[in-house]
């Protein structure tokens, strides 16, 4: 995942908020789930296929309090999980599967 | 920012043998308390001289039998494992052996000296039951007087050795008002920690549900609520919950708290008459018992016994009811195979308390595969509605 890369939540997938605003997220055709913490739901929130990479860390780190030096090689890491499990994709994917 | 912990990842291959870490020693059939809720309901053997006790030797057979199928644990417990006229020298066993030590205890024999030698274990962790914040309270559920100064001697006599041990409070009705009242108290005698656990529907606990002397559902969970998000973060001492993981902060799993598991996969239990059982429930049900220490090596019946086979292809993807649709299913196995089989006569039951949460509209939906947006339509109107 570079800073460029423009990453897609996949529509299926279900964000499921609880009470201390960490959030299980759900994908109904595999009933695979994962959980994440508040700062996970605000990237799963920013993935819209518009805002890069770059784009998502920078508003994460305007709207959180003291985030890591590593801020963008964590959120990376959470993004390129959640496309290892089929839960993001990235814009150009659609594109292609549009084409 | 952490990374997204799979809440049903495939952990354990239905066909592979796991690894034996752990035995669960139940080293007395008496017991020196007369607890209202204990799930073992020992017989009441104040002097520790009436029924078996784990003969050493087989203590030993088992030990140098799960060594190279993985053991790196033992936990001690009973009916009350200091009631063994050799405690020290099974110390000295788990010394040589070079295993983690547990010990759970209610702390009557808890001595100075017993303090000591539980001290020369560099890898050691020892829980105290304590089940009110003074004696009336304590004495009412443990039911022998002096039993709430002995506990609290036992926990100050560990700190002292450096064993800051962990307290355990069972919570019911009678004790419920001491919640604070108790980390305050464990705090001051200076433990690492302090558990609450649920009555279990088992034996003695049976009865306590049936007579109503334990909590609501809808209490438990409120209660679990305030422990996790209240207590917890304000107190010195770590404060801890033991309540299905369904209903657990997934904050609180991730800090990985330790609660709200079953360890089937890799525990084994071997109660006082020497038998191998699937841990102390065969004190209870003799079905769960798998054979004898001594007579079947312990690596067939680990690894070819029908039932622990079956546990393995039906865990967790064969769990009934409300465990079976539940997402947390995979770190949670049924909490308690054990409980479960007591109260249904499966393997494979779920869990009392979820089905009966689930029974009373009280399930977390978004830990449910039938949860909200579960359905494509579902999900589709949600991401909509996002957009």
């Amino acid at each position: 995942m570079n800073n460029s890369d423009k990453p897609i939540a996949n529509p299926i997938v279900v964000l499921r908020e609880e009470f201390d605003d960490w959030a299980v997220l759900f994908n109904p055709d595999t009933a695979d789930a994962v959980g994440t913490n508040p700062v996970g739901v605000a990237v799963w929130k920013r993935m819209d296929g518009r805002r890069s990479l770059g784009d998502i860390v920078s508003e994460i780190k305007a709207s959180f309090t003291d985030t890591p030096d590593a801020a963008f090689e964590e959120i990376a890491s959470f993004v390129n999980t959640l496309a290892e499990k089929g839960f993001v994709g990235l814009e150009a994917d659609r594109k292609a599967a549009n084409a | 920012m952490s990374r997204p912990s799979a809440l049903n990842a495939q952990t354990t291959g239905a066909n592979q043998m796991p690894a034996l870490g752990t035995l669960y020693f139940y080293l007395t059939e008496g017991c020196n308390l007369a607890c209202r809720h204990c799930w073992m309901g020992p017989r009441f053997d104040p002097a520790g001289n009436r029924y078996p006790m784990l003969p050493v030797e087989l203590f030993e057979t088992a030990i140098r039998e799960a060594k190279p199928l993985g053991l790196y644990c033992v936990k001690l417990t009973g009916g009350e494992p200091m009631l063994h006229p050799r405690f020290t020298r099974l110390l000295e066993i788990v010394r040589r052996a070079e295993l983690r030590l547990t010990i759970e205890t209610n702390g009557l024999l808890c001595t100075p000296e017993i303090a000591a030698e539980i001290a020369k274990s560099p890898n050691r962790f020892v829980a105290v039951s304590i089940d009110g914040k003074d004696a009336a309270t304590h004495e009412w559920v443990r039911g022998v007087p002096g039993s709430f100064d002995a506990a609290q001697q036992a926990v100050r006599n560990l700190v002292a050795t450096d064993t800051r041990p962990q307290v355990i409070c069972t919570l019911m009705r009678h004790n419920v008002g001491q919640v604070e009242a108790m980390v305050r108290m464990v705090e001051e005698l200076g433990a690492q920690s302090i558990k609450f656990n649920m009555v279990q529907p088992t034996a003695r606990g049976e009865d306590l549900h049936e007579t109503n002397e334990t909590l609501t559902i809808a209490e438990l969970i409120a209660l679990g609520r305030h422990v996790e998000e209240d207590l917890a973060p304000k107190a010195k001492i770590k404060a801890l919950i033991d309540y299905p993981r369904a209903f657990r902060s997934l904050g609180g799993i991730a800090r990985g708290d330790g609660c709200g598991s079953c360890g089937i996969f890799n525990v084994l239990g071997v109660i006082a008459d020497g038998h191998y059982a699937l841990c102390g429930i065969g004190q209870q049900v003799p079905e769960l018992i798998f054979g004898e220490v001594g007579k079947d090596r312990m690596e067939a019946v680990w690894r070819d016994n029908a039932i622990l086979k079956s546990l393995r292809e039906g865990l967790p993807s064969r769990l009934e009811g409300v465990c079976g649709r539940c997402l947390m299913k995979e770190g949670c196995l049924g909490q308690c195979v054990a409980q479960n089989y007591y109260r249904k006569g499966s393997l494979l039951a779920p869990n009392w308390f979820c089905e009966q949460a689930e029974n009373k509209g009280l399930f977390p939906a978004s830990r449910l595969v039938g949860g909200p947006g579960s359905s494509r339509n579902g999900a589709m109107e949600s991401a909509a509605a996002e957009s």
